[in-house]
């Protein structure tokens, strides 16, 4: 008797970690410094779908600003930036930089089963005609000019993806003599993939938040501010 | 047909939403909600879904992305789970009370990780020192 009821009292407190929360559980502050004006600490989670927690990190930020215009001209300019947003996320064309294993999870995500033509991307071979480089495997010393040369062959404006753990960082060549610790020493990277291989939907998320990042450009709004 | 029918179960402002967000026109039925109001759907008929097109969620937010997500949920969607986390035995019973709550992909915004190193660094840039001339 005794034996049951121990046993069923945990478990009732497991079973309030489903229930779903009302408002705001946690008070951790995200950030360090805060404006003087907010007096309660920022919560650093929350349940809400009108104010998610990107929202929240997102609040009193410069990139906030960015995306609220504060006058007709500005609003004209970050319509025109989300039109631009819109046409460069629905087309993006990775230049394909296979240079090991993980080339052949990038060509998984061409195949049926992730499909990237779905998203509007398609792997172009040519550095003049495509807008994404995807630095999929170790780079090695003999191959850095080489990629330096294809980045600066691509059009502005361009991103970089970095797939997998030795692009990012070396991973397990790190300490090999003649392998490049991590490519964002050779070009600049914008979204980093981690895993070794990255699985093809691992890299298919990536370019999802390689969207993400597209689509909060405003670049037009910026140079009004100016 | 499927579409038909699919509409004629769902609704026409279900559908619409349903287009906007998933592409497709889908119907089956409402397994629950997680505590961000994401709504997830279960249709094992396979003449209506296609077998691994058969569980799916209708986010919450707008700007949607996978790690919306929580982690009991991830694992019905993704079949390592069979039933639904509220009606699962061994998720009900082994959730611990010290679990933090689900946070989304911060990346990009200003609560993203930031690594940063607490050790001295291996090597120093070369600072060139000229010795005056005699």
């Amino acid at each position: 008797m005794s034996l049951a009821v121990k046993a069923a009292l945990p478990s009732i407190g497991r079973r309030a970690a489903f229930r779903p929360v009302v408002g705001l559980q946690a008070y951790r502050s995200l950030h360090s410094s805060k404006p003087a004006s907010q007096a309660e600490p920022m919560p650093s989670s929350t349940t809400s779908a009108t104010e998610p927690v990107t929202a929240l990190a997102q609040r009193n930020s410069n990139q906030y600003s960015l995306e609220h215009p504060q006058n007709r001209a500005e609003y004209v300019l970050s319509t025109l930036d989300k039109i631009t947003n819109w046409a460069r996320q629905g087309s993006m064309w990775p230049m394909t930089f296979g240079l090991a294993c993980c080339a052949v999870e990038m060509m998984h995500m061409a195949a049926a089963r992730y499909d990237q033509d779905r998203l509007g991307v398609v792997f172009r071979a040519t550095p003049r005609q495509s807008d994404i480089m995807i630095v999929a495997g170790t780079l090695t010393n003999k191959m850095a000019p080489a990629l330096r040369k294809v980045y600066d062959q691509m059009p502005e404006p361009r991103w970089v993806i970095s797939m997998g753990s030795c692009a990012n960082g070396g991973g397990y060549y790190h300490y090999s003599y003649s392998v490049v610790r991590g490519c964002d020493r050779i070009v600049p990277v914008d979204i980093y993939v981690p895993g070794c291989p990255p699985t093809a939907e691992a890299l298919l998320y990536g370019m999802l938040q390689l969207q993400r990042k597209m689509r909060r450009s405003r670049k037009a709004v910026v140079w009004y501010r100016k | 047909m499927r579409t038909v029918r699919s509409i004629r179960r769902v609704g026409l402002r279900e559908w619409w939403h349903q287009m906007q967000y998933i592409g497709d026109a889908k119907s089956g039925t409402y397994m629950g909600r997680d505590q961000f109001g994401n709504r997830y759907f279960q249709n094992d008929n396979p003449e209506e879904e296609i077998p691994g097109r058969h569980r799916w969620v209708d986010f919450a937010q707008h700007d949607f992305n996978a790690t919306q997500v929580p982690a009991e949920w991830h694992s019905w969607l993704q079949h390592i789970r069979e039933e639904p986390p509220h009606k699962d035995p061994v998720m009900m019973n082994s959730s611990p009370p010290w679990k933090a709550p689900w946070i989304e992909n911060l990346t990009g915004t200003r609560g993203a990780y930031r690594p940063y190193n607490t050790v001295k660094t291996k090597i120093s840039a070369w600072e060139p020192k000229s010795a005056p001339r005699a």
